[in-house]
């Protein structure tokens, strides 16, 4: 599936995005890591139109300076929404665009219809997971099987700078206190899905969001650390693709899909 | 030193020495099977006195009559108060986790926390029983531990999307007594499985003990797999199990251990041993060729082995009780196991047997060895 490669100007800049499929619209929101056409946002693009926008300062687009907050990213997430997407419409964040995803249903629940948190950031306790300085500890943390990564053309450069955009969004702990306040109003039905083997979010993180999420499932997927999608692609696929089809139905047992 | 007294329950009226798999259930007479379990979970619970007691899961054949062993175990948390209750299944791989997860809580609530979970992979013909492809033994063991784990640790609903599990939201009652959860117990009868147990963190069981240098090996493999694994493994980790048959003197308990073994090797274990050599040949059970020939030599080895043979290496604890204690300590000397999985009930010896075994057992071996 070719993804077209576009701007949108909204009130505080521009913002690069990349679209595909056809169908009705989901957003992709990225990790720290930056933009990744994985093998099941690919998938996606088959039954959905898939939008995928870049967060200013990631992967060397241009900051905005009125934009320096969680709340102020999923601000400007939901105008992007507004001028790509009818509301409302289906989100899947990864990790920090889980962090995103969470403040946007929080903001703007009209905006968000179902929603798949795929092991989100931003509800660490202290002292409990988060990224490891050594790089052979980080990929252990990152990815159950190393060897399914495609091969990756960000220069360096270009991945320090996207982890350094941590900052510049979120000041302080790694438990984002304001947001954990808020869970409670994320009224949308909510899949959250935990690496088995995720070093980066805790296990307790996913107990949080189903605990304080009114309709929330929590899976765990086998064999997978942080990043599922690219350490168990079809289990990723298969789940998401369950819950987004039939949303509680997924439970339900049926007929593998066409 | 801790003791297991183990039970296979066989049904001992077969007489003919058939190599069919699976064994006709014409001869079993479920009117004399009432009798048989009532007298078995009897001889059981009568083993209060030993550390646990043992339940094992078999399937087709009267080399065991517990094809479900939580029933059994079920059982033994009514009629007993002391012992902890060894479950030496469930076949993991065989069956359902969810069901395992929940029956095992089951019986760690109902025994006040006295289970000891099996994690086991079964022998080869089970696959065959369960129609599950023998090569994927090792795949499903390995995600259904895991997700039995998370089934008995979470506290709130959870779903599980694996290769060989898909559940889209859990919730078991009850959860377990023991927390956070029960001890698990995995088979290590060799290289590959000790280094398995090791990684999952679960004592290793050598089920049945056929030479002292390859267990000595195993054990090893254990430990070094543990320590790479940031754990320590102490005795209480290490299980050995041996037949054992107690009597007045060494030439009664020789006579009766052999008669026993070669009716538990030639007439309950000969349909087993035809569908193993099935499973060992057509698939991928054992990863090698040289493993899975090891293995077919070792059962056609066993069927033939001299009981006078099997006490000289230190495979099997026979004679009169100063004799077994001699025998054991022998054996942890040279494995440091802290706790043997006794066989007592071997083929066709008579209960009375088992029974003054288990007596003598009691008064004149345990005393001797409680301390090593």
């Amino acid at each position: 599936m070719n993804f077209s490669v576009r701007d949108v100007s909204l009130s505080t800049g521009p913002v690069h995005y990349l679209v595909a499929g056809s169908g009705p619209p989901i957003l992709y929101l990225h990790s720290a890591g930056g933009v990744r056409l994985t093998q099941p946002i690919q998938e996606l693009a088959k039954t959905f139109t898939v939008h995928v926008p870049t967060f200013p300062g990631f992967d060397g687009t241009p900051r905005h300076e009125a934009v320096a907050s969680m709340p102020a990213l999923a601000d400007l997430t939901a105008e992007f929404m507004g001028t790509q997407t009818s509301a409302p419409c289906d989100v899947i964040g990864h990790s920090f665009g889980g962090w995103v995803a969470m403040w946007l249903a929080v903001r703007h629940p009209g905006k968000v219809d179902h929603l798949v948190l795929e092991t989100p950031a931003g509800l660490l306790p202290e002292g409990k997971g988060g990224l490891s300085k050594d790089p052979d500890v980080l990929r252990r943390q990152l990815y159950a099987h190393p060897e399914r990564l495609p091969p990756d053309t960000k220069p360096m450069e270009v991945v320090t700078a996207n982890r350094a955009m941590l900052a510049h969004y979120h000041r302080g702990p790694h438990m984002d206190q304001a947001l954990a306040a808020e869970l409670g109003k994320i009224s949308c039905l909510t899949l959250v899905l935990a690496g088995a083997l995720d070093g980066v979010i805790p296990p307790v993180t996913g107990r949080l969001l189903k605990a304080r999420l009114p309709h929330c499932y929590l899976t765990y997927v086998h064999d997978a650390a942080h990043n599922i999608e690219v350490d168990q692609p079809d289990f990723f696929s298969r789940v998401v693709g369950d819950f987004l089809a039939w949303g509680e139905g997924f439970l339900v047992k049926r007929q593998a899909r066409a | 030193m801790k003791f297991i007294f183990f039970h296979l329950m066989p049904w001992t009226h077969i007489t003919e020495h058939g190599k069919d798999w699976p064994v006709a259930n014409k001869y079993l007479v479920p009117e004399q099977g009432t009798d048989f379990y009532r007298n078995y979970i009897d001889e059981m619970a009568y083993a209060e006195g030993f550390d646990l007691i043992g339940c094992n899961e078999h399937h087709f054949s009267p080399y065991g009559l517990m094809a479900n062993p939580n029933l059994i175990a079920a059982a033994l948390t009514q009629r007993t108060s002391r012992a902890k209750i060894a479950v030496f299944g469930n076949l993991v791989p065989l069956n359902n986790p969810i069901r395992i997860a929940e029956e095992y809580a089951m019986l760690d609530v109902m025994s006040g926390g006295r289970l000891v979970a099996g994690f086991m992979r079964g022998i080869p013909h089970e696959y065959v029983a369960y129609n599950v492809d023998p090569s994927e033994s090792w795949g499903r063991l390995h995600e259904a531990t895991q997700l039995i784990i998370k089934a008995w640790t979470e506290p709130e609903p959870f779903g599980w999307e694996g290769e060989y599990y898909q559940f889209r939201s859990i919730s078991i009652w009850p959860r377990p007594r023991q927390q956070p959860h029960p001890p698990i117990l995995m088979s290590a009868s060799n290289a590959e499985s000790a280094e398995f147990a090791a990684r999952h963190h679960a004592k290793m069981g050598i089920v049945l003990l056929t030479s002292l240098p390859g267990a000595r090996d195993n054990i090893e493999i254990y430990k070094k797999t543990a320590r790479a694994a940031g754990w320590e493994p102490t005795p209480d980790d290490i299980l050995i199990g041996q037949h054992m048959c107690i009597c007045e003197t060494d030439d009664e308990a020789r006579a009766y251990l052999q008669e026993g073994c070669d009716y538990f090797y030639g007439v309950l274990g000969g349909g087993v041993r035809t569908a193993a050599n099935l499973v060992l040949k057509e698939s991928r059970f054992y990863e090698n060729a040289q493993r899975r020939a090891a293995v077919s030599q070792r059962r056609r080895d066993l069927a033939a082995e001299k009981i006078d043979d099997a006490i000289a290496k230190g495979a099997v604890l026979c004679g009169s009780p100063e004799t077994v204690v001699k025998q054991i300590k022998r054996i942890h000397g040279e494995l440091g196991n802290g706790v043997f999985n006794i066989t007592m009930k071997v083929g066709n010896i008579p209960d009375a047997v088992v029974r003054r075994g288990m007596e003598l057992f009691k008064e004149r071996v345990l005393p001797e060895v409680r301390h090593l």
